[in-house]
């Protein structure tokens, strides 16, 4: 045993920094997971029409992101602008058109839910849903809120 | 000049083996400079380690008849290449400046050893001079060669070194070191293997630290320097007050759990900074104290011709590096890139989650990935403060560059962590021979 000393010695000071370290979550110091796109995210109180476009936009991006079995932060990073969309195409490996009309389909989801919970009104919705079949999918939060000032509080 | 000597080679000592990691924090210039990848770049650092642990043996025996004229002329070879090196055209000439340098540092660090013994009178002595000149050496390099490349550039590193090597010859005025070497016999194969071990796994304490700290954080090298010399200060300390109680294998094992453990606890590091650097440092330290000396002491007790199983342990130690680099190096690029990945996914996140306004959403996410993409082809980290130039420093934009640093250090700390895990990994191996050793000799 009084040889073996040293060595319990050597054991204990190497616990007394690898377990503090564990406790401290060293295991797990990596970048913050990003959220499922598929659970649902609770609708924030938007303060105006502005911010509700906003919110709109981005459960827009999770119902696409959730459609295409992907992250919403990967789609976003997808739409923002045309080479960014062939190249997110390609390496999901669906068409190019495919990826677009996923996208437009969760806009338009989005759309429809933030309707029927009375976020938007009837006539700001189907203005949204115009701008969403007409306008690239990288276009379509530029365009909504430079008409902004066009709608109704 | 006899109370200078001894300094003075031990001081040759620690720069040749300096060069093993003397370029690490110069890498990326020496890419940019000569346009080659980031695997082909990482030859600066092989080669050196691979010559020199190939030709650590026969330099030895070069040595052991005349170890003077032998340190003359490592010393000249060393300068010679160290100069070439600095004045390389092309990256072909510098790969190969490198192994000459590797050639000339092999020589003079053996003969070193029996000159050291010649001028202490002990052989016990000399070899713990030598063995501490060599670790102060390859610990201090990568921060001595960030500094000296950041002040003037890479190519300052080797011709620097070409008229501080010629000044050692020096050591040898007034030395006369003639001897009849005596059959050297087989070297100590598992205190050797042990001691590859030991030092593949210490790759990650000389390298990976100041990468983390200095490419990783963005620490300056001076301070970076500062911080990694808490190891070799462990380290000397260790060496000169260890107790009888840890000589032997049981302080062989001690260090080897030290050493270990520390390397375990960087890949655990539960924050991003400095000082959380420095307590796993220590345990390192004190390990490479009691492990390196205690198995470089094994393989040359009752052997007769020191420099020769000197060689071979030079040798183990930078076989170890060698191999060390070949098995971590490829795992920490792999780990960068999926971190990148995930630091990508997670700086988006906390994008769209901010407060900034709607519309500069899209765009601050643009830039900040065009910035991922230009470090990226730079063979560097990516700057946050870089991607928000321009834009307001305070309310949520501050906030959200805060947030965006804390994903960026996440990322990065995260990417070194499987390498540090797999050098504990590795060191911890060597206590299989060293189990071997005690079942032979009780400690």
């Amino acid at each position: 045993m009084r040889r073996a000393s040293p060595l319990l010695v050597a054991l204990g000071l190497v616990a007394a920094v690898v377990v503090p370290y564990l406790a401290l979550g060293g295991a797990s110091f990596e970048p913050t997971p990003t959220a499922d796109p598929c659970a649902t995210r609770d609708w924030r109180d938007p303060g105006g029409v502005g911010e509700a476009l906003e919110q709109i936009a981005l459960s827009s991006l999770d119902g696409a992101a959730c459609k295409l079995g992907v992250t919403r932060e990967e789609l976003v990073l997808a739409v923002r602008s045309e080479d960014a969309l062939e190249r997110f195409a390609r390496e999901q490996g669906i068409s190019r058109d495919d990826a677009e009309q996923a996208v437009r389909d969760g806009m338009l989801r989005a759309v429809d839910d933030a309707e029927e919970a009375g976020v938007l009104s009837e006539r700001v919705a189907s203005l949204a849903r115009r701008v969403v079949q007409a306008v690239p999918p990288w276009l379509v939060l530029q365009t909504l809120e430079s008409l902004e000032f066009l709608l109704p509080g | 000049m006899s109370r200078l000597r001894p300094a003075l080679l031990g001081l040759a000592v620690g720069l040749a083996l300096a060069d093993s990691s003397i370029v690490t924090l110069a890498l990326p210039d020496v890419l940019g400079a000569f346009d080659v990848g980031i695997t082909t770049v990482a030859w600066v650092l092989t080669s050196f380690n691979l010559v020199l642990a190939l030709g650590a043996v026969p330099a030895a025996y070069l040595a052991r008849r005349r170890p003077r004229e032998a340190f003359a002329a490592g010393v000249v070879v060393f300068a010679g290449a160290s100069l070439a090196c600095g004045l390389a055209p092309s990256f072909d000439v510098l790969v190969g400046a490198r192994c000459v340098q590797a050639a000339g540092a092999a020589l003079l660090v053996c003969a070193a050893l029996d000159l050291l013994s010649e001028t202490l009178g002990s052989d016990e002595r000399a070899l713990g001079v030598w063995v501490t000149a060599g670790v102060v050496g390859a610990a201090l390099g990568p921060a001595a060669g960030g500094v000296s490349t950041r002040l003037v550039g890479w190519e300052s590193i080797f011709l620097v070194q070409v008229p501080v090597a010629l000044a050692l010859l020096l050591a040898l005025r007034g030395l006369l070191a003639r001897r009849v070497p005596e059959p050297a016999g087989r070297p100590h194969l598992t205190a050797n293997l042990a001691l590859l071990l030991v030092s593949g796994g210490l790759v990650a304490a000389l390298f990976l630290v100041v990468l983390l700290l200095v490419d990783g954080w963005g620490m300056a090298p001076a301070a970076a320097g500062l911080v990694v010399t808490v190891m070799p200060a462990a380290a000397i300390v260790v060496a000169r007050v260890r107790p009888r109680s840890l000589g032997g294998m049981t302080g062989v094992a001690s260090g080897v759990i030290l050493v270990a453990g520390g390397l375990a606890a960087l890949g655990l590091l539960p924050r991003a900074g400095w000082a959380w650097t420095v307590p796993p440092q220590l345990l390192v330290g004190a390990g490479l104290g009691l492990a390196l000396a205690g198995l470089t002491e094994l393989a040359l007790a009752g052997r007769a011709d020191q420099v020769v199983h000197g060689g071979w342990t030079l040798a183990a130690r930078h076989a170890g590096v060698v191999v060390g680099l070949v098995l971590l190096a490829p795992v920490l690029t792999d780990a960068l890139e999926q971190s990148r990945e995930e630091a990508i996914r997670a700086g988006a996140a906390e994008v769209l989650d901010s407060g900034i306004p709607p519309l500069d959403k899209l765009r601050v996410a643009q830039d900040v990935l065009d910035e991922v993409a230009r470090a990226n082809d730079a063979g560097e980290l990516p700057s946050v403060e870089r991607a928000f130039e321009g834009r307001p420093a305070d309310g949520e934009w501050g906030s959200l560059v805060t947030a965006l640093q804390d994903q960026l250090d996440r990322a990065i700390t995260s990417a070194f962590s499987g390498p540090f895990l797999l050098a504990a990994l590795l060191a911890a191996s060597a206590l299989v021979p060293v189990a071997l050793l005690r079942r032979r000799r009780p400690a």
